[in-house]
Order: C-alpha cells, then sequence, then structure tokens
C-alpha cells in the first residue's frame, strides 16, 4: 500500500472531498485531513463493527461505504479497505457520484495484503 | 402502518421497508418473507445504534445508507428509539425514497401511526380490517408469498394489484384457504395474459403445496 499520506493527501485533492482521514482497525490514526480526529475515528471504527453485524445478520456480501447523510449536505463516509478504515467529509456543494467514482479508483488501486503501513 | 411502507415499495429498485423499535421489536415489514422477522430486529437494533453512533457526531444527521455488493440499506430513526429501514437494489432511486422518508417522518410525527398491540414480532395484521384478522397465520404467509412472486409477473405495479384484488376478495367471503381458487381467478383477471397466468400459476404452485401440507 502507498504510504498512509500520500494516500490521504490523494484522496483529500479529490474534487468534492472536504476532509478526510484514515485509520487502522484497530483505532490508530495513520493520517488525516480533517478536524476532530478522535471523534470520526470513534465513528469509523463503530460503523465499520455495526456494518459487519448486519452484513452477517442479513447474509449480505462486502460493504462498499457506509454514508450518514446530514441536512447540510455534508455527508460523511466510510470505506471499509481491508484492516483500514477511510472516513471522507464531502463538501456541501460538489457532484457526488464524481467524487465517488474518483474515491474508489484510488481505493481500487492500493493494495493492502501483506503490505506493512506506513504512517 | 403498513400500507405506509407498502408505498415505499412503489419506489423503483426498494425491496421493502420495516420499523423496528429497540424495545419490542419489529413493528412492521413488507420484506420477502427470506428476511426473518428476527433477522430485521437485529439488523434494525444495530442500526439504532449506529444511529445514535451518528448523532454523537452530527447533530443533523438524517439517514445511513449502507451500501453492500448486493444491497443497499436506508434507514432513518422516527422517533427516539424507533427506527424505519428500506432494503433496496443498487439501482434504486435515493432521491424518491428519502423524499418518500421525509413524508413518512411527517406522517408519523403527526401521530399518524397506530402503536404496536403485541410485543417482538411483525404486526401487518394490526392495520387490517377485521375479517382479515380472522385469518390464519399461515395463511397470511401464503398471500404474503404469492403478492411477492406476483412481482415477478407484474412488477412494481404488483403489490397495489394483489392488495386491491384481496381486499376485493376479503369483502367477498371468509377469508379461508377454500376460497383460494377465486382469489386466484380475480389476480389472473388483473394479469390478462394467458402465458403470464400460467407462469404465475406455476411460481405459487410449491406455496400452495406447502400450505396445504401444513
Amino acid at each position: 500500500m502507498a504510504t498512509a499520506k500520500d494516500f490521504v493527501g490523494r484522496i483529500s485533492q479529490i474534487a468534492g472531498v472536504a476532509g478526510c482521514l484514515l485509520v487502522r482497525d484497530d483505532g490508530l490514526v495513520l493520517d488525516q485531513a480533517v478536524d476532530d480526529i478522535k471523534g470520526y475515528s470513534d465513528l469509523l471504527q463503530t460503523s465499520s463493527g455495526l456494518a459487519s453485524d448486519i452484513m452477517t445478520s442479513v447474509g449480505f456480501s462486502h460493504c462498499h461505504y457506509i454514508s450518514f447523510n446530514r441536512v447540510n449536505n455534508q455527508t460523511f463516509y466510510v470505506f471499509p479497505i481491508d484492516k483500514y478504515l477511510l472516513g471522507v467529509v464531502q463538501q456541501a456543494d460538489c457532484s457526488v457520484a464524481a467524487m465517488l467514482e474518483r474515491i474508489f479508483q484510488l481505493i481500487g488501486k492500493v493494495s493492502t495484503s501483506g503490505a506493512k503501513t506506513v504512517a | 402502518m403498513l400500507h405506509l411502507i407498502d408505498e415505499l415499495k412503489v419506489i423503483p429498485g426498494v425491496v421493502g421497508a420495516c420499523i423496528v423499535n429497540a424495545q419490542t421489536g419489529l413493528q412492521v415489514t413488507n420484506l420477502p418473507a427470506i428476511f426473518k422477522p428476527e433477522r430485521l430486529t437485529l439488523v434494525g437494533k444495530h442500526l439504532l445504534k449506529l444511529y445514535s453512533a451518528g448523532c454523537m457526531n452530527f447533530d443533523d444527521l438524517t439517514d445511513i445508507t449502507l451500501n453492500y455488493d448486493e444491497s443497499v440499506v436506508v434507514a432513518r430513526e422516527l422517533e427516539k428509539n424507533t427506527l424505519i429501514f428500506a432494503i433496496c437494489d443498487p439501482t434504486f432511486n435515493q432521491n424518491l425514497l428519502t423524499m418518500s422518508f421525509n413524508l413518512l417522518h411527517e406522517e408519523f410525527k403527526l401521530g399518524n401511526f397506530t402503536e404496536a398491540g403485541g410485543q417482538g414480532e411483525a404486526k401487518s395484521a394490526r392495520t387490517l380490517p377485521p375479517v382479515e384478522r380472522e385469518m390464519s397465520g399461515a395463511l397470511h404467509s401464503l398471500l404474503a408469498e404469492m403478492k411477492e412472486l406476483l412481482s415477478e409477473i407484474l412488477g412494481p405495479m404488483a403489490g397495489f394489484v394483489f392488495d386491491e384484488v384481496k381486499d376485493n376478495w376479503v369483502e367477498q367471503g371468509a377469508p379461508d384457504f377454500s376460497r383460494i381458487e377465486e382469489l386466484i381467478e380475480q389476480l389472473n383477471q388483473e394479469i390478462d395474459d394467458q402465458d403470464k397466468i400460467d407462469k404465475y400459476r406455476q411460481l405459487i404452485s410449491s406455496a400452495i403445496k406447502g400450505f396445504q401440507k401444513g
């Protein structure tokens, strides 16, 4: 996997991204480009665990992402990437489809298998 | 309450919805029988936790969406500890569902939903006319399955058509399995295509046989 810093840097440059952070599934924040790191980090862990529980309960397979939709349109997204969790804060006024497509392109390009995470 | 969540099923891609309360469990559902009530209760409780976690970060949280490979789950809290969630195909129309959630939420706030009568399982019968409440649980399940299978013939309108025909059928006599052929005949008139009528008969045959075997 590219270094966490590279990855977070690239994600944060995508049009429509207001901020992002990358955490390991044990809660370690690898890098961030957002305020309130603790709050987001906790939400990433909690939501990933519950999404996994729901997946098991109903028999769904892979969870691509979770979104917290808000009145102010600054949706917060959680992307599980193997043992990592990417959190993205969306800008209120942007092309969501284009932003998500670009994020998935970048997620598709990184490899986490067997790689050591470099914060 | 059931007819309100039935309206959600009209939205392209929405498989069905249900309402879950943290204490009393599943309130009502119109999801296919493959989604067992106890599983839906569990999912609802997980979603309530997820919603609470979200509210700790965002005081203007509206909906939560979970995008899985084969389905999307969209949830909204109607009031403290009560949540509605819909299970959709990935191609569903999210804007339409959000708007419908808004309308349904308003109805809920206005108290247009009645409270559940019992505990722990789906109570769709409480919104039905008295004569229909006399229907056995097994017959309810059979009709639910027939309704679901009709969607393979008539598509998104199947739910409306089935409910309308079923309501007429109930008005015409006791809702009993002995009159099931009358119901099928009325549905056939709505299908109005012999090939599709034959296919529907084929689809429901195993459900009917299963009912007869008990």
